[in-house]
C-alpha cells in the first residue's frame, strides 16, 4: 500500500464460514489490512455512512460484498453507496455466489467496480480470493474525502 | 395437468330436439302436399262431372224438343188428314203423304235420344204403335177420297178421324215431356249436391291447409326460438369457458413462476452452504497433512506417546471421511447445478422464428458426430421435414439430447443406427427419434422424465436429467413427448409440437 492512511477492508457478508475463508485466502496472498466484517446489510451500511474510523470519515476502504444478504439486496447497498457522493468513488468487490447474467450486468451498471462469482470448488475459490489479494495490494484507493482521484 | 372446468352442457333445444323437429317438418309438408293433391283432385273431378251434366242436359233438352217436334208433325198430319176429307183436294194429300212419311224419322230420333231411359223407349215404342194405327185407319179413308167417294170417306171416317188415338198421342208426348222435365231437375239437383261437396272438400282442404301452415309457423318460431336462446347460452358459457381458461392460465403462470424462483433461490441458497463445506473440508485436509507429519515424526522421534488410534486416524480416518465429503458435495454441486440450469432455461424468454427442421437436426447430428463415430452409430435425417415456427435454442435442445441418448445408449460393441423424422399430422407437428439400442424397460417410461431417475444399467455417466429438462422444454413449447420402447428393442421418443409458439413473457428474473 503506497498512500499514507491504510486502506480499511469492509466485507459485508452474512456467512460466517465464507467470511472467514475469505480471510484466510487474503491473509495468505500477504494482505495485512484491517478487515472489518459485517454480518448484515443495515450494520455494513451504518458503518460506511456513519462510523468515525470508517470511510465516511475519510479513511481510505474497499469493500468485499455479498449479494445475498439477510436484511437486505447487496445490489441495494451497492446503489446507496454509489448514490453517496462521499462514497462513490470507493472500490467495490461484488464477491457472490450469483452467476446470472442479469444480476451481474444489474451491479457493473450500478458502479460496481469488479464482480467475482464464488466458485463452488474450493480450490478454485481459494486461488480466487488469493488472487484479488494480490490484486488488491496492488490498486490506488482514492481517499473518501472528495479530492483527487488516484 | 390444466383441468377444464366442469360447466354444465347446454342443452341444445331441450324440448323440441333437431330430429324430432325434422320429423315434425317433414309430416307437416307431406300432410299439406296430400292435402293440396286431395283438392286438386276434387276440382278436376267436379269438372268432369260438370261437363257430364251439360252433356245430359243438353240430351235431356234435344230430347223434349224432338218429342216437341213429333208433336207438331202429328198435328200437322192431323190437319192435312181433316183437310183431305173436308176438300179432297190432292194438295193437302201431298202435305199428308210428306208430313206422316218425315213421323217414323223422328221417332227413331227420339228412341235414340232417349235409349237410356227404359220408360221413355216404352213411350216412344206406345207412340210407334198409336202412328201406325193411326196412318193404317187413314189409308181406307184415302183410298175413298182417291176412288172420288170423298163424302163417303168423310162420313165413314168422320172430321174427327181418330180422336181417340190423338188422345192417346197428346197423353204420352205429354208424359215425355213429364219425364224428361223430371229428369232435368233430377240433374240440376245432382249438380247443385256436387256443387256443395266441392265446396265443402275445397273449406276442408283450406282448413286444413290452414292448420298445417300455422302449425308449422309455429313449430318453427319455437325452433328458432329455442336454437337463439341455445347460442345465446352457449355463447355464454363460452365466455366463461375463456375466462376460467384466462384465470387457470394466469394461475397456472403464477405457480410457474413461483417454482422457478424457488428453485432458483433454493439452488443459490444451497450453494452457499456447500462453499463453506468444501473450503473448510479443504482446510481440514491442510490440518490432516499437518497432523500427519507430526504424527511420521513422532513415529521416528518419539514412538511411545503414538497410539494405535492415532496412527489409524491420520492415515486412514480422516483422508476417508475427507474423501467421502468431497465426493458428496461434488455431487450435490452437480445437482444444484442442474437445477439452476433447469430454472434458468425455464426463464429464458422465448423467440419463436421459422426454422428448417432438417438443418437444425443436420447441425445437432453435426456436434454429435465425434461421439457417434466413436460408438459406431449412424444418424440417419430422413426428409422432408415440415418446417416449425419454433424457440431455436429450445428445439436445437430437446433434438441434441434426445439424439444423444439414442447414441449413447446404443447397443455396446455393436454398430447402431439412429432415425430421425418428422411429420405433420391433424395441425400438430411430430418428431421421431428411434434408435435401435438397448431400450428401456415399460416400467420406467414416465420414470425416465423425472428429475434425477435413470433408467436401465447404471454404465454411462449422467445425473438424470437430460429427459426432464426435454421434457420441461417440450411442455413449455405446447408439446408433448411420449416414449416406445422395450429393453434390448430400440427407444422411440415421439415430440407433437404444435406448428407455431407464442412468444410468451418468460419468467420474471
Amino acid at each position: 500500500m503506497t498512500t499514507q492512511q491504510p486502506v480499511t477492508i469492509v466485507m459485508i457478508e452474512d456467512d460466517e464460514g465464507h467470511a472467514r475463508l475469505i480471510e484466510k485466502n487474503i491473509r495468505r496472498a500477504g494482505i495485512s489490512n484491517t478487515i472489518r466484517h459485517f454480518t448484515d446489510g443495515a450494520s455494513g451500511l451504518d458503518f460506511v455512512l456513519n462510523a468515525g474510523d470508517g470511510p465516511a470519515a475519510g479513511g481510505p476502504a474497499l469493500m468485499l460484498l455479498d449479494l445475498n444478504l439477510p436484511d437486505m439486496n447487496g445490489v441495494e447497498i451497492l446503489a446507496r453507496i454509489k448514490a453517496e457522493p462521499r462514497l462513490k468513488r470507493m472500490p467495490i468487490v461484488v464477491l457472490t455466489t450469483t452467476d446470472d447474467k442479469v444480476e451481474v450486468e444489474r451491479c457493473y451498471d450500478l458502479g460496481c467496480n469488479v464482480y467475482i462469482t464464488k466458485p463452488v470448488e474450493y480450490e478454485s475459490f481459494a486461488q480466487a480470493i488469493r488472487q484479488l489479494g494480490l490484486f488488491l495490494s496492488v490498486i490506488q484507493v482514492p481517499t473518501a474525502d472528495a479530492g483527487g482521484a488516484r | 395437468m390444466l383441468r377444464l372446468p366442469t360447466l354444465p352442457l347446454p342443452t341444445v333445444a331441450r324440448d323440441l330436439s333437431g330430429r324430432a323437429f325434422g320429423q315434425l317438418m317433414l309430416a307437416a309438408v307431406v300432410l299439406g302436399f296430400l292435402t293440396l293433391a286431395l283438392a286438386a283432385g276434387t276440382a278436376v273431378w267436379a269438372v268432369s262431372q260438370n261437363q257430364r251434366y251439360a252433356r245430359q242436359v243438353n240430351h235431356t233438352y234435344e230430347a223434349a224438343k224432338a218429342i216437341s217436334e213429333l208433336r207438331t208433325l202429328t198435328e200437322n198430319a192431323e190437319t192435312a188428314r181433316r183437310s183431305i176429307l173436308l176438300t179432297g183436294q190432292q194438295r193437302f194429300i201431298d202435305v199428308y203423304a210428306e208430313v206422316s212419311g218425315q213421323i217414323p224419322a223422328q221417332l227413331a230420333k227420339i228412341a235414340r235420344t232417349t235409349a237410356d231411359n227404359p220408360r221413355q223407349a216404352e213411350a216412344v215404342e206406345r207412340l210407334g204403335r198409336l202412328n201406325r194405327l193411326q196412318v193404317s185407319l187413314f189409308e181406307d179413308a184415302l183410298a175413298l177420297v182417291r176412288a172420288g167417294r170423298r163424302e163417303t170417306a168423310a162420313k165413314e171416317f168422320g172430321f174427327n178421324s181418330s180422336p181417340e188415338v190423338m188422345t192417346a198421342h197428346r197423353r204420352v208426348t205429354g208424359a215425355m215431356m213429364a219425364e224428361e222435365g223430371r229428369r232435368l231437375a233430377l240433374r240440376g239437383h245432382e249438380r247443385d249436391r256436387t256443387g256443395r261437396l266441392v265446396y265443402q272438400a275445397f273449406a276442408a282442404a283450406g282448413l286444413v291447409l290452414l292448420l298445417v301452415g300455422s302449425g308449422s309457423i309455429w313449430v318453427i318460431r319455437r325452433h328458432t326460438q329455442d336454437l337463439a336462446t341455445s347460442r345465446d347460452r352457449l355463447a355464454a358459457l363460452n365466455e366463461g369457458l375463456e375466462g376460467a381458461v384466462r384465470d387457470r392460465t394466469a394461475d397456472l403462470t403464477r405457480a410457474n413462476d413461483e417454482i422457478q424462483r424457488f428453485a432458483y433461490i433454493v439452488s443459490h441458497d444451497l450453494r452457499s452452504p456447500l462453499v463453506n463445506v468444501m473450503g473448510f473440508t479443504s482446510e481440514l485436509e491442510t490440518a490432516a497433512g499437518a497432523l500427519k507429519t507430526l504424527v511420521d515424526r513422532a513415529e521416528v522421534n518419539a514412538p511411545h506417546i503414538l497410539t494405535a488410534e492415532a496412527r489409524e486416524a491420520v492415515d486412514s480416518d480422516l483422508p476417508e471421511a475427507i474423501g467421502f465429503i468431497r465426493t458428496s458435495t461434488q455431487k450435490m454441486d452437480r445437482l444444484i447445478n442442474a437445477i439452476l440450469r433447469l430454472s434458468r432455461e425455464g426463464r429464458r424468454v422465448l423467440a419463436p422464428e421459422p426454422l428448417d427442421m432438417a438443418a437444425v437436426m443436420e447441425s445437432v447430428a453435426a456436434s454429435l458426430k465425434h461421439r457417434s463415430d466413436h460408438a459406431g452409430v449412424e444418424i440417419v435425417i430422413e426428409r422432408p421435414m415440415p418446417s416449425l415456427n419454433n424457440d431455436r435454442v429450445a428445439i436445437e435442445q430437446v433434438f441434441s439430447n434426445l439424439v444423444e441418448n439414442a447414441v449413447k445408449y446404443a447397443k455396446p460393441g455393436k454398430s447402431g443406427r439412429v432415425v430421425v423424422r418428422g411429420r405433420e399430422d391433424f395441425g400438430r407437428v411430430i418428431f421421431e427419434v428411434q434408435d435401435d439400442g438397448r431400450g428401456i424397460d415399460s416400467k420406467d417410461h414416465e420414470r425416465i422424465f423425472e428429475l434425477f431417475r435413470r433408467s436401465g444399467a447404471q454404465d454411462q455417466p449422467g445425473e438424470g436429467i437430460g429427459l426432464a429438462h426435454v421434457r420441461a422444454l417440450v411442455y413449455r413449447l405446447g408439446g408433448v413427448i411420449t416414449c416406445e420402447s422395450a429393453l434390448d428393442r430400440g427407444a422411440l421418443f415421439r415430440v407433437s409440437l404444435p406448428p407455431y409458439v407464442i412468444a410468451d413473457p418468460g419468467g420474471s428474473p
